[in-house]
């Protein structure tokens, strides 16, 4: 049995990060088609920096051929960034946005 | 009976590559190189130069400033050594008919391949239809035909460059 005096657990929430939907949001990296890089060239530095297997790189750079755009990885905003910046010293189009960002 | 070409990079024991190219070949290459190196450290922010420094935040201008503000100068760092590293190696041996290179060499130089063909095919207004192995004898009277001579070329050598990476994964 509970008394009345008894203190009861509740659930509080914290406005200042519950509320804030973004912070749970990941961030996706985007890499761009552009006419200039070389298609093998694509494929090559997105297995050597996500180490993603050939068939994954390819599907990902005709991907980015084809459709335009893809994403090629997810995580933190720090992740992201990173990511990034590694696919810009390669050359690639790369942008980074939050998920469900149209 | 001919030998069928197997390009200007071998792969070599303990993940070493040599690449064989003329001497003139690599005269020109480290001269483009010293040329782009010259325009980065003047002025990187030309309409040229915008494929290297690319937008990371391309919905919010605001974090893109600031990303722009932490990142570009680390950015130009590093696009400049690779730079650095490539002009050495090509200018290493230079009566002998091959270079030797590592592993980290050679990815240093397929960067600055691609440094140059960015900024090539942005002044060449490059475009996703344009038939990149087309005859250029078309082309004789048009004023960027040696730039799209180079353009091919550094295609042919970058396509090469893959090919060796590709296979040493």
């Amino acid at each position: 049995m509970v008394s009345d005096t008894d203190v009861q657990p509740v659930d509080v929430r914290d406005p200042s990060v519950a509320d804030d939907t973004d912070i749970d949001r990941p961030w996706i990296v985007l890499v761009w088609n552009d006419p200039i890089n070389l298609m093998s060239y694509v494929t090559l530095v997105l297995q050597k920096l996500f180490g993603y297997s050939l068939e994954k790189a390819t599907a990902l750079m005709l991907d980015v051929h084809h459709k335009g755009r893809a994403v090629v990885s997810n995580g933190t905003r720090e992740r992201a960034e990173l990511d990034v910046y590694r696919l810009h010293e390669h050359g690639l189009w790369a942008t980074m946005q939050k998920e469900d960002a149209s | 009976m001919a030998r069928k070409y197997s390009g200007p990079l071998q792969t070599l024991p303990g993940g070493r590559f040599s690449l064989s190219l003329e001497v003139q070949d690599r005269a020109s290459l480290v001269a483009l190189i010293v040329q782009l190196r010259e325009i980065l450290l003047t002025t990187s922010t030309a309409d040229n130069m915008r494929r290297l420094f690319p937008a990371a935040y391309h919905q919010d201008p605001e974090h893109d400033a600031e990303y722009q503000r932490l990142m570009r100068d680390e950015l130009l760092a590093s696009r400049l050594q690779s730079m650095n590293t490539a002009s050495e190696m090509l200018q290493r041996d230079p009566t002998s008919k091959s270079i030797e290179l590592t592993a980290a060499e050679l990815e240093e130089f397929m960067r600055s391949i691609n440094n140059l063909r960015l900024v090539i095919g942005t002044m060449l207004d490059i475009q996703e239809s344009d038939d990149l192995y087309d005859d250029d004898e078309s082309q004789e009277d048009d004023p960027s035909g040696v730039h799209r001579q180079l353009y091919h070329y550094l295609g042919w050598l970058l396509e090469w460059v893959v090919t060796a990476q590709s296979a040493a994964l």
